[in-house]
């Protein structure tokens, strides 16, 4: 079936059977492979992107279903200039990336919770990002490198 | 302290950016033009003699390109060390659910699916073994043919035997006012790796060679079993091991056989053949952290001062023996733990059975050991009346001691530190007496009790006396003045690569950012030897260092013609070479004229182990040449309405040496406390009648962020002298102590032993594991 | 080859209609975290699926006439966060909260979770607890049942072929109700419950057991509100030793409904703990 959304800002459109999730059509079918295939069945998160803003794992959602909504993957993340954003310069600088294969999901929860909570404890960093495993880090500096984007954007826009 | 650069200074990993970012390349990601895909037909069967396997069907299906069995491969694709009992695909008989039997190539998922079905395969059923504790029984089926290198082991399932022996621990046992005999036994886990297995072959011109991507841990090793079963040389084959998502020991075995069998099918049908697991065929197909039965004896004073100890250990290998000679053998080193004993004996059965397979796994042995030796010690102390940190502070190896091995110890021994620094650090006097007070009153229903408990670890350096043990690296200045290093040694996301890179700026003077260290690629590197057994960081790291020292010294011979001084004369000042006159020459320049004058700014490096020994029949020597050590305290909050453990608190203080890397160094520990929580709480492996029962993560639980508490780690970093600035290795000894250190804070706090992993619900509310029976189809869904 | 189709419906009538179209085997997809997964066991479990999580009625939360009304298609993540549903029911509200992780609490819904029935979902207990009815539309006409009714064992409804579940109404407890609701897995999130209770209770002006629900959830084949533990509270003084008594009750109910199992031996201890512990919640003020 002809499927269109919006991805990382842009329209596209593509066709593809009906049966297909969206993981495989943002690996396969567009080659944006920065989406990762942890389990295929929503216990990892690695497959994690923000579907109209909210936090999904795409190995369970149908392309069909983005089919005319927002999706939102690590490759949107980046700034303009294809450098990172202060939350992936956070990861980078707490050493909250190891073999780097939970990083996509991990920086996607984290931007989904910050966006509806910017002042987040560290248990509510944890329940955000419960759904996304990571085996090598046991989790600390990924919580700090969120925790302390929270902390910088609240310096900068007190407001937010 | 020495000052340093950049060794111990916060730095960003290496390759983190492309991380971050998402565009770091893992072997799913590649994809090429004319690419098949691939797939293995597994074995539904723990044992079985195969009968036939007939593929004429499965090639006739449009789509499907080429079908493979082990008559494809030279000596049916025989692999493995040290004992060669694996086949690129199986050979006669099958020996565990799992066990590959044939692969396909095809255009794509459905000319794939219908080329399994159509493969016709005949299996005969044999007995299986299952129970570790029976396998050795005479009557017991043969699950391994008599391993055809190693005639010397003479029992059917008997894989081997190892042995530690000082005076006779049964007479002083005897004479010891306190003993304890106990039973201990941990299971199987699973490396949870979060990209499983894959790989890419690509077949040169005219088939004459072929390049495999792999995500495994030890690109070299991969070679070399390509080289003998493929028939190629070793000019034509070339090893690339891209972005790897975790492997903790895990991606050896398998990876290998995968590695054959796509390169297989690449040189057969001329075209590139990619082969991606699923999770359910990674949980099947995959090895684990071996399962171990431990009878433990100890023998002590009336004060708590150990005497002797007896303790005999039964490792389940599984089907292939893959690495575990070499991890039960670590098992017997660290059986006793590193405390001081007038008498000690060990012996340790590896067994062959068809419960899956066991191999490498971060711990490598000793986390199974450890969670034996570090109860009993708790159970001592509550013998002797003594407190945990005082009774393992009274018998513990200090420096000049003699290990039970009869090894002397150097000043780099800093057990006694760790203890006392975790002891300050977790309030360990003040919880520990409140809790153990609580703990002595009557339990209202449902009550939530806390309680804290302690855990030592040593861990031998490397592997030991048993491999030979040395690194290679490389160095070149390239023409835009980035320079090059390569290490034998790879970096599947432990921080390694950056490890590296800090010891050759720090000792050539050169910032970071001038070093690019090309993925691990055995066209490019030199053969170190597997990447385990807490290896990299003082392996790699001085050979990273001898190489960066020999180039330094052929860039202070250029500057000193440069400067028209003597080499001794010239001083840095950041990458400024300064001789007398205080001109400063800069680094391009320096390398200009090394150009001029003709000296060819490249080095290579070796550096090897210490000499260590072992005699396999007296069971004594210098087993490892220095030891890593630690202790770890965990605080746990009980419910004892339901058994639901949480742990609250986590304190951990290791003896690293100088830490190179300080966010990576941190990480591994994390990471690793994180793994043994897991273990120690919620992992389960269960073989029921060789059918694993977990086959997704929605059945095999690793923590989530919720369960893993914040961890206060700490560094003992008394510089290591034989180490790379002083560093000593940390990647494994994390997660060692960390399941007894639990388990002995939920004993603190309920009064209840659990002696066996995992501590599950039923565990701690029953004190006895409570299981519906397993199905034996319940893990065929992930196979087809 | 497609294993199945899909087509996104605009309205309730037209999802109604879509699913009741003859030739097809239709079956409604809302969040998709449970019905993807069914077709990994069952390739052949429809022919096409109708999309009904973008109907604006089914995702709708609103208190109306003293009840409180839930589109079948809210998000885990909608009601837990909703105030009318944090007002009046927080067993719900906790119970939605108790489900999975973000993700699947951000795509999983109400609606999904009860046609799917599994023993183990966690917002069942939370809905027949508050007397939760269930509003079916099909081709025939509208029609109304309990929870407890609909769901009839393990994966069994009675929904009627071709039926949608548009939504689900509770009546808005009596002031001074509480509720409370516990799970209890093997890790702390991500996690298939081992048990779950589901308690609400109100005292009267003395200061006695006025009214008490109790629901256990992974405890029997038929998830029911347990009569006969609530009878034995009411009129009572509460006080640990009543929610003993109720917790005891409770696991007889539990043996009585699904018989002495592989598992009892576990769930008795825990299931009075549990039980014990949600009476707890719900009857003293300042602990909840």
């Amino acid at each position: 079936m002809k499927l269109q959304f919006n991805l990382n800002g842009c329209h596209v459109e593509i066709e593809a059977p009906a049966d297909t999730s969206l993981l495989s059509v943002l690996r396969d079918y567009l080659g944006l492979t920065g989406t990762k295939e942890g389990c295929g069945v929503g216990e990892c998160g690695t497959c994690s992107v923000l579907l109209d803003g909210r936090l999904v794992n795409s190995c369970l959602t149908l392309a069909a279903q983005a089919s005319g909504r927002q999706v939102v993957t690590i490759e949107g993340m980046s700034l303009p200039d294809g450098s990172p954003n202060d939350l992936q310069q956070a990861f980078i600088q707490y050493g909250a990336v190891q073999c780097g294969f939970c990083t996509p999901g991990m920086v996607l929860a984290g931007e989904a919770l910050l966006a509806s909570n910017s002042q987040p404890t560290r248990l509510e960093i944890r329940e955000a990002i419960a759904g996304n495993l990571c085996r090598c880090t046991g989790y600390q500096q990924i919580v700090d490198a969120i925790q302390s984007t929270a902390q910088k954007r609240q310096e900068v826009n007190p407001n937010a | 302290m020495p000052e340093f650069q950049f060794i111990g200074k916060p730095t960003d990993r290496v390759d983190a950016l492309e991380k971050v970012l998402g565009t770091a390349k893992y072997i799913d990601d590649y994809s090429l033009p004319g690419m098949l895909v691939a797939h293995t037909l597994r074995s539904n069967l723990p044992h079985a003699r195969i009968l036939r396997v007939d593929v004429s069907a499965a090639l006739k299906i449009p789509g499907v390109v080429a079908v493979i069995t082990c008559e494809d491969f030279m000596d049916h694709g025989r692999f493995g060390y040290p004992i060669a009992d694996m086949f690129m695909l199986a050979y006669q008989r099958v020996r565990y659910v799992g066990d590959g039997i044939a692969s396909i190539a095809a255009e794509n998922k459905a000319a794939l699916q219908l080329g399994l079905d159509a493969i016709q395969v005949e299996l005969e059923e044999l007995p299986g073994v299952f129970n570790p504790l029976t396998a050795l029984n005479a009557s017991t089926t043969i699950v391994s043919e008599q391993p055809w290198d190693a005639p010397e082991y003479p029992r059917g399932n008997l894989l081997t035997h190892y042995v530690v022996r000082k005076n006779d621990p049964q007479n002083e046992l005897a004479r010891c006012p306190v003993t304890l005999e106990e039973d201990y036994s941990t299971m199987h886990q699973e490396h949870a790796y979060l990209e499983t297995e894959g790989a890419l072959a690509v077949p040169w011109p005219g088939s004459s060679g072929v390049t495999v991507y792999a995500s495994c841990q030890s690109p070299f090793i991969n070679r070399g079993n390509l080289v003998r079963t493929l028939g190629l040389g070793e000019d034509n084959i070339r090893v690339i091991q891209p972005q790897v998502g975790g492997a903790f020991g895990g991606k050896d075995d398998l990876m290998y056989q995968i590695s054959g069998q796509v390169a297989k099918l690449a040189l057969l049908t001329d075209r590139p053949v990619k082969m991606i697991l699923s999770r359910e065929e990674s949980l099947i197909a995959s090895y684990k952290r071996d399962s171990m039965q431990m009878h433990v004896q100890l023998g002590a004073d009336a004060n708590g001062k150990l005497r002797a100890s007896q303790i005999h250990a039964t490792v389940d290998s599984g089907a292939y023996a893959s690495i575990t000679p070499f991890t039960a053998w670590r098992s017997s080193i660290h059986a006793m733990g590193p405390y001081r004993y007038d008498a000690c004996h060990v012996d340790t059965d590896v067994v062959y059975t068809n419960n899956g397979y066991s191999g490498a796994f971060r711990g490598f042995g000793n986390t199974e050991v450890c969670f034996a030796i570090e109860q009993a010690m708790d159970e001592l102390a509550l013998m002797v009346k003594r407190d945990p940190i005082d009774l393992r502070l009274q018998n513990c190896l200090r420096p000049g001691d003699t290990t039970p091995h009869g090894q002397l110890l150097g000043d780099d021994v800093s057990l006694a530190e760790c203890l006392e620094q975790v002891r300050k650090l977790s309030d360990w006097k003040r919880k520990h007496a409140a809790y153990t007070r609580q703990a002595a009153e009557p339990l209202t229903p449902g009550e939530f009790r806390r309680g804290i408990g302690v855990a030592a670890v040593f861990h031998g350096m490397s592997l030991g006396a048993e491999g030979v043990d040395f690194a290679v690296g490389t160095l070149t200045v390239n023409s835009d003045y980035t320079l090059t290093l390569t290490s034998g040694l790879t970096d599947y996301g432990t921080g390694s690569r950056t490890a590296f890179t800090l010891i050759a700026a720090e000792t050539l003077g050169l910032n970071p950012q001038r070093f690019n260290m090309p993925r691990p690629d055995t066209d490019l590197s030199h053969d170190s030897g597997p990447t385990v057994a807490s290896r990299a960081t003082v392996l790699g790291g001085n050979a990273t260092h001898v190489t960066a020292q020999r180039l330094a010294s052929l860039l202070n011979k250029s500057a000193a013609d440069l400067l028209g001084c003597r080499e001794d004369e010239i001083v840095r000042h950041g990458e400024l070479y300064i001789g007398p006159k205080e001109e400063p020459a800069t680094f391009e320049l320096v390398v200009e004229h090394a150009h001029k004058i003709g000296l060819t700014l490249t080095s290579r490096g070796r550096w090897s182990s210490p000499e260590i020994h072992w005699s396999m029949e007296t069971g004594q020597g210098k087993p490892y040449f220095a030891y890593h050590f630690g202790a770890q305290v965990a605080e746990v909050l009980v419910d004892t309405g339901t058994g639901k453990v949480d742990v609250t608190g986590f304190w951990a203080v290791h003896n690293t040496g100088t830490v190179i890397f300080p966010q990576g160094a941190c990480g591994q520990l994390y990471g690793g406390i994180a793994q043994g929580l897991g273990y120690a709480l919620m992992e389960r492996v269960d073989y029921d009648n060789g059918y694993i029962q977990a086959t997704n993560f929605d059945e095999y639980l690793i923590p989530t962020a919720l369960d893993v508490p914040d961890i206060v780690g700490a560094f003992v970093e008394k510089p290591f002298a034989a180490g790379p600035f002083g560093a000593k290795n940390l990647g494994e000894p994390g997660v060692v102590p960390t399941a007894p250190a639990i388990l002995n804070a939920i004993t603190n706090a309920t009064g209840r032993r659990i002696r066996s992993l995992p501590a599950s619900l039923e565990r701690v509310l029953l004190g006895k594991d409570l299981r519906k029976e397993g199905s034996s189809t319940a893990c065929k869904l992930g196979l087809n | 080859m497609e294993r199945f189709g899909y087509i996104r419906a605009a309205s309730v009538s037209e999802a109604v209609a879509l699913l009741n179209e003859p030739g097809l085997k239709s079956r409604a997809l809302a969040g998709s975290t449970d019905i993807i997964l069914q077709f990994r066991h069952d390739p052949h479990y429809c022919d096409r699926l109708v999309d009904i999580s973008l109907i604006p009625e089914l995702r709708r939360i609103e208190q109306r006439g003293g009840w409180v009304h839930i589109g079948a298609a809210a998000t885990f993540s909608d009601v837990m966060s909703n105030p009318s549903v944090i007002a009046s029911a927080m067993v719900l509200a906790q119970a939605c909260r108790a489900v999975g992780a973000v993700q699947i609490r951000n795509m999983g819904t109400l609606g999904g979770n009860v046609a799917n029935a599994a023993a183990c979902a966690d917002s069942l207990p939370a809905l027949i607890c508050l007397d939760t009815v269930a509003n079916i539309l099909t081709p025939a006409g509208g029609q109304a049942l309990p929870v407890s009714q609909l769901v009839t064992g393990p994966n069994r409804t009675v929904l009627p072929p071709g039926g949608l579940l548009v939504s689900f109404s509770y009546p808005v407890p009596d002031s001074g109700s509480r509720s409370a609701f516990l799970k209890l897995g093997r890790r702390n999130a991500m996690a298939i419950s081992r048990l779950t209770v589901a308690a609400m209770g109100r005292l009267d002006e003395h200061g006695r057991v006025a009214e008490a629900r109790l629901v256990t959830g992974s405890a029997t084949p038929h998830i029911e509100r347990l009569i006969v533990v609530e009878q034995a509270l009411t009129g009572q003084q509460p006080c640990a030793e009543l929610y003993q008594h109720a917790a005891n009750l409770a696991v007889d109910e539990m043996i009585r409904l699904s018989g002495f199992r592989w598992s009892s031996e576990y769930k008795v201890p825990a299931l009075t703990a549990m039980t014990a512990r949600v009476f707890a919640q719900v009857f003293e003020v300042g602990e909840a």
